[in-house]
């Protein structure tokens, strides 16, 4: 997965709210979608695509019904990937000013 | 009309993994793989049962396989036997899909549904649940390391 498909994806407001809708209820259809949103179908289905590109939301056919959902799992692994980074180095850099400062007292 | 319940009681997860279907089947099938990657349990699955184990042999699920069609479908049950309060909750259904793709690279779909009559069980596996689940996997798969 593309990491820069996610935050691309996740640089626009409407795809937010388009995720957030989904986080609140999941497995829902365009249309339901649509009427959630003040957006035309046109433009909900645009960003859907983008999501759906990036890995977000996963689309599964339900007899006639196509429901999107959402997934987290690109999110948690760019959790993984980068924040937990940072946090190690800040924890790493604490325990380093710790030993220095202990030595030379 | 698909009903509302339906709608609110199946979950979808999907993670690109570099790695081949087979080594994603083995993963998931082997409680050695398991340990590192699936909050500590030992997953045993055969064509016929899918035993879930903690660390002292404490049964944490225990379900029958409904498919075995490697490396591509599973499907079991669920029951949520590692907490008392989930595990009088009816039994919902885990479906792993394997898809390969271009260049060594593999999609899996995992579909948690029938969650019906299981919604703390529904909660429970939605939160960090299968996605630390599936991050592990695909860490422990590209890096041959478990996730710190």
């Amino acid at each position: 997965m593309n990491d820069d498909l996610v935050f691309r994806a996740l640089a626009d407001p409407s795809r937010r709210l388009l995720l957030d809708r989904l986080f609140e209820r999941d497995g829902r259809t365009l249309t339901e979608l649509e009427a959630q949103l003040d957006m035309t179908r046109f433009g909900v289905m645009k960003h859907l695509r983008i999501l759906e590109q990036a890995g977000l939301v996963v689309s599964r056919k339900a007899g006639r019904n196509r429901l999107h959902y959402l997934n987290p799992v690109p999110i948690r692994l760019i959790h993984d990937r980068w924040i937990d980074k940072y946090t190690e180095h800040r924890v790493s850099a604490l325990a380093e000013l710790k030993t220095q400062l202990e030595e030379t007292a | 009309m698909t009903t509302i319940t339906e709608i609110h009681t199946t979950q979808v997860y999907q993670v690109f993994i570099k790695a081949s279907p087979e080594a994603i089947w083995e993963a998931i099938i082997t409680p050695e793989f398991t340990q590192k990657y699936f909050h500590g349990a030992s997953i045993a699955v055969t064509p016929d049962r899918y035993l879930s184990l903690g660390p002292n042999g404490e049964v944490w699920g225990d379900a029958e396989v409904a498919e075995f069609d490697p490396p591509r479908r599973l499907v079991h049950g669920w029951r949520s036997l590692y907490n008392p309060e989930l595990a009088t909750e009816d039994e919902s259904r885990v479906t792993w899909e394997i898809e390969p793709q271009e260049g060594g690279v593999s999609l899996l779909t995992v579909v948690h549904d029938e969650l019906d009559g299981a919604p703390k069980t529904a909660a429970s596996v939605a939160g960090v649940g299968w996605m630390s689940v599936l991050s592990g996997l695909k860490t422990l798969l590209e890096t041959g390391e478990p996730l710190a």
